[in-house]
């Protein structure tokens, strides 16, 4: 079947990165070929289903290390599993009595689970909104920067479903009229923000922080 | 029936359009909004009251007129909604997650799809779809040319779309 040149733009318009123009042009298009639209369809749920299940998903690569395991194979393959446990009872064992006994200089970035995420590294502490019943829907969301070069991705819930995310290379997002409308008074909100090195893998997490607010403007 | 003009098929109209304009509606105005399927209705209501007076000319598609219709209605209902009217632009909206979801065993079975896909296919859609980042930027960190990434991007969803179709 010949491919529909308007295909390519099929992502772009779900991720919104279409300029106004192009997006109107794409949506007529989508309205007159079926078979874009079908695809867009199979699309958009395959985001939402990644969007949603994306920390099971992609586990391998929020604890890269894990995945390095297949190199490992010939060597892990030197004991039998009763060995290694063996083995790592032991060592752990030595490995105690001698961070009692050494008193640890540079701790290398330890790990942690949140909110099953596992995460390396520190954790993410929010500036603001931390407080509840705001008088107002809030506008900017801010958290302690962690270095440079982070990518920040900020999650906003509305009990447990995701209202909306962004991401920013800033330790602040400042919300457009659209986003905040999406918000109601009188409602539990959540939000959270999660950091990515350079490569893409999930360094830190915040914990999720609730807030609302009594009226809205 | 004989009042129809050039006896066009209204439901079957209704049947192939309603879902398309559905997603625009969802699109735009979020399905957080609760009034999405509300203004959804209006239109279809309207797109059939159009055709059997006979406004359609054929001076475009069906699906451009009803397209039209769509977004006047959208419009209005945005300008109705929110009176300040600052279009900032949004900056990353992927307002949807959820909204396809409220099928758990299939979403799960979808997911479970992804999670078997070999590492260099699951590592694009993680890159590309998860994190968001662009074809450039994709290529720049897995050091292959974008063009590669669309094609390694295109093959996952090849795969998928066999699954979904099920």
């Amino acid at each position: 079947m010949k491919k529909c040149h308007f295909e390519n733009l099929i992502d772009e318009y779900l991720f919104d990165k279409l300029d106004e123009k192009q997006k109107e042009k794409f949506e007529e298009h989508y309205f007159n070929c079926p078979q874009c639209f079908e695809k867009m369809n199979q699309t958009d749920e395959m985001i939402a289903v990644i969007k949603a299940h994306g920390s099971e998903i992609f586990r391998d690569f929020y604890a890269p290390r894990k995945t390095r395991r297949s190199r490992l194979e010939p060597v892990l393959a030197f004991l039998t599993p009763r060995q290694w446990a063996m083995a790592a009872v032991s060592a752990a064992l030595i490995l105690v009595v001698a961070l009692g006994v050494i008193p640890n200089r540079k701790t290398t970035s330890p790990e942690f689970l949140i909110n099953d995420d596992l995460v390396r590294g520190s954790s993410i502490t929010l500036i603001s909104p931390v407080i509840d019943n705001l008088d107002q829907v809030p506008s900017e969301f801010r958290w302690q920067r962690l270095r440079d070069n982070i990518e920040y991705k900020l999650f906003i819930f509305h009990q447990k479903e995701l209202l909306w995310t962004t991401t920013t290379k800033d330790n602040f997002v400042t919300l457009s009229e659209n986003t905040m409308s999406l918000m109601a008074p009188n409602k539990k909100y959540s939000w959270q923000v999660k950091a990515f090195s350079p490569e893409g893998f999930l360094i830190a997490v915040s914990s999720p922080v609730q807030f609302n607010f009594v009226t809205s403007k | 029936m004989e009042k129809r003009k050039k006896d066009i098929d209204l439901d079957a109209i209704v049947a192939k359009y309603r879902p398309v304009v559905s997603f625009r509606v969802k699109k735009s105005i979020g399905v957080r909004t609760p009034d999405w399927e509300d203004v959804v209705n209006e239109i279809m209501i309207n797109v059939v009251e159009k055709l059997k007076k006979g406004e359609f000319r054929g001076d475009s598609s069906i699906g451009t007129f009803i397209y039209t219709i769509t977004s006047r209605r959208i419009i209005d209902f945005i300008r109705k909604k929110s009176k300040v009217l600052k279009h900032a632009p949004e900056p990353n909206p992927y307002l949807s997650p959820q909204e396809h979801v409220e099928n758990r065993e299939r979403a799960q079975w979808i997911a479970d799809s992804i999670e078997k896909l070999k590492p260099k296919y699951k590592e694009i859609l993680y890159l590309y779809y998860y994190q968001e980042l662009s074809r450039e930027e994709v290529a720049k960190k897995l050091n292959i040319s974008p063009r590669r990434v669309s094609e390694r991007v295109n093959y996952a969803q090849k795969l998928l779309r066999k699954v979904m179709r099920e």
